[in-house]
């Protein structure tokens, strides 16, 4: 998809989120949606094969997200995959995370962790991320078993690696 | 005197011929014939001779002179085919010289090339054996730092998958609560 195209859908899918006074919430959702997205194969030929008829890919959402998410998340998920963009999925909800950011002058920052952080120590990990960054942070969790343990927190271009999975492989480049 | 003159004397005066009753004359002596025998005889013979001398002579002459010319001929042409041969046989034996001297100079000249193959043949088998065994000593260490790299990479290989292994299932809750908080803090105090 053409990069204007994207940008468009990520405006409208911001401008919906913010309509429905859900952004936050909806943003956080759909991010952590484009990440399993991307790590699963199976879920990315289910709602992407133009062979499937659409409004099987549209039960697929609703069997996965329906649940879980808030019902804004699941009905702009089901709008981009109903509409054949399925593929271009992780980039609209990329921008419009960013586009959210932007608009609370906020970074974005990304933390993966092997097992779901608490309320409490998305909090603190948020602080301690701004105070090293000097930022004020839009804070996106992402639950990634490759991790295996600890935390990656990335804010830009700057990664900051605390990973089990990253000795691991200093050790192996050391082997 | 020749000895036709001195036997007819004696015969004259040694003869004596004796008639028979009935006329038959008969010699008188039993091995010698009657004297006129002898000087008729003897001038005939003489006769001859001198015809033989004066016309037999010179066709004898000229034949002898031919016989003599024709064998001085062949004597003369046996002494070219001599001549010849000695010539032929000195050419020969000078060829023959020549021969056996072109013969030591090609053999001289195959043992100088065949002593100059055989010192070029032996320095570019030394360093063609030079090279191969450089060659060989380089791909034996090549193929030892082969060996050793993917030992090394095998090793490490299984090493990681051991960790990962362990480290995974040694990672419970509190673990990871410990990591997770450990992170934050060391974030936290790096301001």
């Amino acid at each position: 998809m053409s990069d204007d195209r994207i940008e468009g859908y990520a405006r409208g899918l911001f401008e919906i989120a913010r309509a429905e006074g859900t952004l936050s919430t909806v943003e956080d959702e759909l991010y952590r949606f484009a990440r399993s997205f991307e790590g699963s194969d199976a879920l990315r030929t289910a709602l992407t094969d133009e062979q499937i008829p659409a409004a099987k890919r549209l039960a697929i959402v609703e069997d996965l997200v329906g649940g879980k998410a808030s019902a804004t998340s699941t009905q702009l998920i089901s709008m981009v995959v109903g509409a054949g963009r399925g593929r271009d999925l992780p980039a609209i909800i990329d921008r419009l995370v960013a586009r959210a950011s932007s608009a609370q002058q906020l970074a974005l920052a990304e933390v993966r962790t092997a097992v779901a952080l608490s309320a409490d120590q998305q909090t603190r990990l948020a602080a301690a991320l701004s105070a090293a960054t000097g930022k004020q942070l839009n804070l996106k969790c992402v639950v990634d078993p490759a991790v295996i343990g600890g935390v990656v927190a990335t804010v830009g271009d700057t990664v900051i690696d605390g990973t089990v999975r990253a000795r691991i492989d200093q050790l192996k480049s050391r082997l | 005197m020749n000895v036709l003159g001195l036997a007819t004397i004696v015969r004259i005066a040694s003869e004596e011929i004796v008639t028979d009753a009935q006329g038959h004359v008969t010699t008188h002596s039993a091995w010698l014939p009657e004297t006129a025998e002898i000087i008729y005889g003897g001038l005939s013979s003489l006769l001859i001779f001198w015809a033989l001398f004066k016309f037999g002579g010179p066709a004898i002459k000229k034949g002898m002179a031919g016989r003599t010319e024709r064998i001085q001929k062949e004597l003369d042409a046996a002494a070219a085919d001599t001549a010849a041969a000695a010539t032929e046989a000195a050419q020969i034996r000078q060829a023959k010289g020549d021969i056996d001297g072109e013969r030591r100079r090609i053999m001289a000249e195959a043992e100088q090339q065949a002593a100059a193959v055989l010192t070029e043949g032996r320095s570019r088998l030394t360093a063609e054996v030079a090279d191969l065994e450089a060659r060989a000593d380089a791909e034996i260490a090549a193929a030892g730092a082969r060996v050793g790299d993917e030992l090394r990479a095998e090793i490490a290989r299984l090493s990681t998958a051991a960790v990962d292994h362990i480290v995974t299932g040694s990672l419970d809750a509190a673990t990871h609560q410990e990591l997770i908080e450990g992170f934050i803090s060391r974030v936290g105090a790096a301001r």
